[in-house]
C-alpha cells in the first residue's frame, strides 16, 4: 500500500538567523504572523488527508492522475442538507470519484442511549431524524415492545399511524421543495414550507413540542387526540389533495426541472438491493419493498394502501415517487379518521420496566425508507446494547457510485433526490 | 413465527451452526462462527428457498467478553426477520470476513463496526474510521469505555474522563471501570 509522506514542518525557520527577526512576544507555531514570512512550499498546500492514507480505497483515491484536481464541498454548505463534506475529484469538470467525509454531527446517541433507561431512550432518539422525528421513536418504541410483550391498544395503534402519516407528507413535502431549492428554483420551498408548517403546528397541538415531538410511549401514545389537532387536521384535508396537486404542477411541468433530474444518477434494480437501500429510493428502482406491506407492524395491513414504484431509477422517478406516497398517505389518513375506535391509548405498564433478557429488532416504514432498532436486554433497566439502523445512512453511500462521469453542477440534482438528513446518517 | 423458515435453514446450513436455531414473535436467529461467514450468507443470499436479498443491519455487538457481528436479513420467501449473529470473536483482536461480496453496502456498515468497536473486517477495501476523526484511537462503545458521570447514569460513576485508549489490562487494574457484561444466553 502507498503510503504518503507525513507532512514535515518547513525548515526556513531555523535556518534564517535569530536576531533578524523582530522580537515577538507571542511566539507560537499557530501564530499566522510566522506563517507569512515562511517559504510556501507546495507540501502546504496538499492538507487532503492530512494524515497517512490508510486503506487501499483511501490511497486511490487521493493519488491524483493527470489533470484531475481536488474541490472540497462542505461541511458547512447549503446544499449539503447538513455537515457533510463531499470531496470531489475532477477531471475538468466532470467528476471521476467522491469520497464522503462524515462524522461532523456525531454524537455517540448509542452509547448516550445504552445508559439511560428504557423511557429516557425515546427522548433521545428523537434528534436523529429531525425531519421526521416520530418514525425514528416508533422504531425504538417497536423494539421495545418486541422485547416485553406489551400489547398497544389499537386507538394508539390508529393514532400513531395518523401522526406518523402526517409526518410523512410534511417531510415529503419538504424534500420536493429543497430538491427544487437545491436545482435553483426558489419557489416551490416556499409553497412546501406553507403546507409542513400547517401539519408542524397540528402536530404540536397534538403532541405538545414542534419538531422533537417524544409522543410515543412503550405500550401507546402521550395523549389522545384533542380538539385543536382535530379541527385543524379537519381544515387540512379539506384542502390536502387539491393542494398537493398544485404544488406538484409547479415542479412535473417545469422543463427546467425536469431536464436537469431525467436520467441523472440513475440506480438500478441490482445496484439498489447490493447497496442495501430502502424506501423510496429502493421502489424508484422498481423493488416494490415497503415495510408497511412487506413485513407489516402496527394496523397497516387494516388499511388500504398502494405501493408505488417505478423502473427509471433516476432522481426524477425518485422525485415522482414521494409525490405518490403523499397521495397514498393522504388515503391513510382519511381511513383512520373513519375507523379510529375508541379505547384506552395506553397500556399498563411499570413505572420501572426491566424487561428480561433477549435481543428484539423492530423495524419501520419512514419517509427515506426503513429505520430499524436491535435492542438487547441484559434484565437491567437499560438497554445492553441499541443498536440504530439509518435510512439514510445507506442511501448515501450510493453516492461515490453515482456521481462519477456527471457534472459538478449535477452533484446537488443527485444527493438532495436521495434525502439524506445528516442528523440521523451521523447519530 | 414461521416453523418451515427453520427446516429450510436446517437443510441448507445445518452444518455449519453453533447452537439450536431460536424463534420468537416474528425473528428467527442462528448462530455461526466466523469462519463460516461467507459460506452462509453466500448460501442464504443464493439458495432459491431462502433469497435473503435485503441486508437491513450490520451490527457489532460488545457482550463484555467477546465481540458478536450480527446481520439482519429480509427476504420475501418468509415472513419472519432473520438474524445472523456471529459469535465468540476475541475482544483483543476481533476478526470477521468481510460481507462487501455480496452488499456493497456493507462497506460502511463494516467501516461504522470497526470504527465503535474495532472488528477489523477481512475483505473491505475501506476499513478507516467514519466517524470519529482519522487520529483516534477509542472504540467508543466497547463496555470499558465509559462515559464520564455527570454525561449519565452509567458504570463510570465518579470516573472523571471521556476517552481511554483501548488497553484492557489497565482497565482491569481499576476497582471502578467494572466491565458490564450481557448473561449468556
Amino acid at each position: 500500500m502507498p503510503t504518503r509522506p507525513t507532512r514535515t514542518k518547513p525548515q526556513a525557520e531555523e535556518q534564517r538567523p535569530s536576531e533578524q527577526r523582530p522580537p515577538e512576544q507571542h511566539r507560537s507555531e499557530d501564530d499566522p504572523r510566522i506563517m507569512l514570512d515562511r517559504e510556501i512550499t507546495a507540501d502546504l498546500y496538499a492538507p487532503i488527508p492530512p494524515y497517512p492514507t490508510q486503506t487501499e480505497r483511501e490511497a486511490e483515491f487521493y493519488t491524483r492522475g493527470d489533470g484531475e484536481m481536488f474541490i472540497n464541498i462542505g461541511p458547512h454548505h447549503p446544499a449539503t442538507h447538513g455537515v457533510l463534506r463531499l470531496v470531489l475529484k475532477l477531471s475538468g469538470e466532470q467528476i471521476v470519484d467522491v469520497d464522503p467525509v462524515l462524522g461532523y454531527l456525531h454524537r455517540g446517541v448509542e452509547k448516550i442511549c445504552e445508559n439511560s433507561d428504557y423511557y429516557h431512550v425515546i427522548d433521545q432518539v428523537d434528534p436523529l431524524e429531525y425531519v421526521s422525528s416520530l418514525f425514528q421513536e416508533w422504531a425504538a418504541v417497536l423494539s421495545f415492545e418486541q422485547l416485553m410483550d406489551v400489547e398497544v391498544p389499537r386507538r394508539a395503534e390508529y393514532i400513531r399511524v395518523l401522526s406518523g402519516e402526517l409526518l410523512r407528507v410534511a417531510s415529503h413535502t419538504l424534500y420536493m421543495g429543497f430538491l427544487a431549492l437545491d436545482l435553483g428554483g426558489l419557489t416551490p420551498i416556499l409553497y412546501s414550507f406553507i403546507e409542513r408548517d400547517e401539519i408542524m403546528e397540528m402536530l404540536a397541538a397534538l403532541t405538545g413540542a414542534r419538531m422533537l415531538f417524544n409522543y410515543f410511549r412503550i405500550g401507546g401514545v402521550n395523549g389522545d387526540l384533542n380538539h385543536e389537532f382535530m379541527s385543524r387536521l379537519g381544515d387540512w384535508m379539506s384542502r390536502a389533495a387539491k393542494q398537493t396537486e398544485a404544488n406538484a404542477g409547479l415542479l412535473n411541468e417545469n422543463e427546467i426541472f425536469v431536464r436537469r433530474t431525467r436520467g441523472v444518477g440513475v440506480m438500478d434494480r441490482q445496484m439498489a438491493l447490493r447497496f442495501g437501500v430502502t424506501g423510496g429510493n429502493l421502489r424508484a428502482a422498481g423493488v416494490p419493498f415497503d415495510i408497511r406491506r412487506a413485513h407489516p407492524y402496527s394496523v397497516y395491513p387494516e388499511l388500504d394502501f398502494n405501493i408505488p414504484t417505478r423502473d427509471e431509477g433516476d432522481s426524477l422517478a425518485r422525485y415522482l415517487i414521494r409525490l405518490d406516497e403523499v397521495r397514498e398517505s393522504i388515503k391513510i389518513i382519511d381511513q383512520c379518521l373513519h375507523n379510529m375506535p375508541d379505547g384506552p391509548v395506553m397500556a399498563r405498564l411499570p413505572r420501572l420496566l426491566r424487561p428480561r433478557p433477549g435481543r428484539a429488532w423492530g423495524a419501520c416504514e419512514g419517509p427515506r425508507g426503513m429505520l430499524g432498532v436491535y435492542t438487547i436486554s441484559d434484565g437491567s433497566d437499560q438497554p445492553f446494547r441499541f443498536r440504530i439502523h439509518d435510512p439514510s445512512f445507506m442511501n448515501l453511500e450510493t453516492v461515490p457510485s453515482l456521481l462519477p462521469g456527471n457534472l459538478l453542477a449535477d452533484t446537488m440534482a443527485i444527493v438532495a433526490s436521495l434525502d439524506p438528513v445528516l442528523g440521523g446518517i451521523d447519530k | 413465527m414461521d416453523r418451515t423458515l427453520k427446516r429450510r435453514l436446517e437443510a441448507r446450513v445445518g452444518s455449519q451452526l453453533r447452537g439450536p436455531i431460536r424463534q420468537r414473535k416474528d425473528q428467527t436467529e442462528i448462530r455461526i462462527q466466523a469462519g463460516d461467514v461467507p459460506d452462509v450468507l453466500r448460501t442464504v443470499h443464493d439458495a432459491v428457498d431462502l433469497r435473503f436479498e435485503i441486508l437491513a443491519d450490520l451490527a457489532g455487538v460488545d457482550t463484555g467478553e467477546h465481540m458478536q457481528v450480527v446481520y439482519h436479513l429480509w427476504s420475501e420467501t418468509s415472513p419472519d426477520w432473520l438474524r445472523i449473529i456471529v459469535d465468540g470473536l476475541s475482544r483483543e483482536d476481533p476478526r470477521c470476513p468481510s460481507a462487501t461480496f455480496l452488499w456493497t453496502g456493507a462497506e460502511w456498515l463494516e467501516r461504522e463496526a470497526y470504527d465503535m468497536f474495532g472488528i477489523v473486517f477481512e475483505g473491505n477495501r475501506d476499513l478507516r474510521r467514519i466517524f470519529m476523526p482519522p487520529d483516534y484511537t477509542s472504540f467508543p462503545l466497547r463496555k470499558d469505555f465509559l462515559l464520564p458521570d455527570d454525561a449519565a447514569r452509567s458504570p463510570g460513576e465518579g470516573v472523571r474522563h471521556v476517552e481511554r485508549p483501548y488497553a484492557p489490562a489497565i482497565v482491569a487494574d481499576d476497582p471502578a471501570a467494572g466491565i458490564r457484561r450481557a448473561p449468556a444466553s
